[in-house]
């Protein structure tokens, strides 16, 4: 399994809601705030543990017209922010499944 | 309302009720010293309502093994509520009581589309101006500069959703005042963010600076996903309806005269 194909959830232990056309995650655990930006929200909105980077690098294409490879390399940079910041956990892989 | 209730065995018992923000609450207890501290404590509180929510303190000895749907501890002093009932245990004196009781109506809260927030809330024209900050910021000192019988509460003030408006409520929780708040509410005209400054000054937040103000003043004890959820919910609905700013200001009482009407 190559890092590109992972695929990514909303971490479950997390609130998120839409305000003020930002999007608000918040750590029960912790109280602490995460604020997404524009893009960031996007991407958050279409992660549903069904997509990889490649994946939601076609749709941050399409949304904001930009080159392929430039939406990819944008949406790696973002998923790897958002998984260090244990917004987004990566989908179990079931056993004996090759990605 | 604050009688001696017939008792199966042991001491007898007595209630007290109050009701904090429209939330009825039936403390029994049978220690007669921190029955006087509660009743004294939250006079201006008392009130019955129906279906209050039934606490009962220090009867260890009940329902040990029923599962809590929340459970909180404080310096030895234990919350457990579910459904069927709310307890609190290893309750000592009035402020382990206050304590527990701070901490159950937050929780309460959520279910009533409100929060308590760490505020200061007074009153002008009918409108109810909240001033949120952390300790220091000033919560105090703007109930200080504001006329007499116009402050709410000088430290927690309890916000709730309500017939189409936020309002705020005074609460019986103390703040340097030493007093308890005013038992009345009033619809909120605006939440405030407080800063300390050389010169009076008002800046409109955006409803998610605004949150961002709010979140480290919210007093909330569930780590439970689902009562947080809500709770984000009702902060961002708050956020959305009710003008936010942040208000610098000098410690005398010309900072009124920024606010808006």
């Amino acid at each position: 399994m190559n890092a590109a194909s992972v695929l990514w959830q909303k971490n479950p232990a997390l609130a998120w809601r839409e305000i003020d056309e930002t999007t608000v995650i918040i750590s029960p655990s912790d109280s602490v705030m995460h604020e997404l930006n524009d893009t960031g929200s996007f991407l958050w909105k279409n992660i549903d543990g069904y997509k990889c980077a490649a994946d939601l690098a076609a749709l941050l294409a399409e949304k904001y017209e930009v080159a392929p490879d430039i939406a990819l390399t944008d949406t790696q940079s973002l998923l790897e922010e958002m998984s260090s910041r244990k917004l987004l956990v990566p989908v179990p892989a079931m056993v004996g499944e090759s990605r | 309302m604050n009688a001696p209730e017939a008792n199966s065995g042991g001491a007898p018992k007595q209630q007290f009720e109050l009701s904090i923000g429209c939330v009825p609450f039936r403390l029994q207890m049978a220690d007669v010293e921190l029955f006087r501290a509660a009743s004294s404590r939250y006079a201006a509180f008392a009130e019955a309502a129906a279906q209050p929510i039934h606490i009962t303190l220090n009867e260890f000895s009940k329902s040990e093994s029923r599962p809590a749907e929340f459970g909180y501890e404080f310096e030895g002093a234990e919350l457990r509520a579910s459904s069927q009932e709310t307890r609190f245990d290893g309750v000592r004196n009035e402020y382990a009581l206050d304590s527990l009781l701070r901490v159950l109506l937050s929780w309460k809260l959520v279910g009533r589309h409100g929060f308590l927030l760490h505020a200061a809330t007074v009153v002008r024209d009918g409108k109810a101006y909240v001033f949120t900050g952390r300790s220091g910021a000033g919560k105090s000192t703007v109930a200080s500069l504001s006329p007499e019988g116009t402050v709410l509460t000088d430290e927690i003030s309890l916000l709730r959703f309500e017939n189409g408006e936020w309002r705020a409520y005074g609460t019986p929780f103390w703040g340097e005042f030493r007093a308890a708040g005013s038992n009345t509410s009033a619809p909120v005209r605006g939440l405030f963010r407080i800063v300390q400054a050389a010169e009076n000054r008002l800046t409109t937040l955006r409803p998610v600076v605004m949150l961002r103000a709010l979140l480290p003043n919210v007093l909330f004890f569930s780590p439970e996903f689902e009562a947080n959820r809500r709770l984000l919910d009702i902060l961002g609905h708050a956020v959305d309806s009710i003008p936010g700013y942040e208000l610098a200001f000098r410690k005398n009482a010309a900072f009124w005269e920024v606010l808006p009407e």
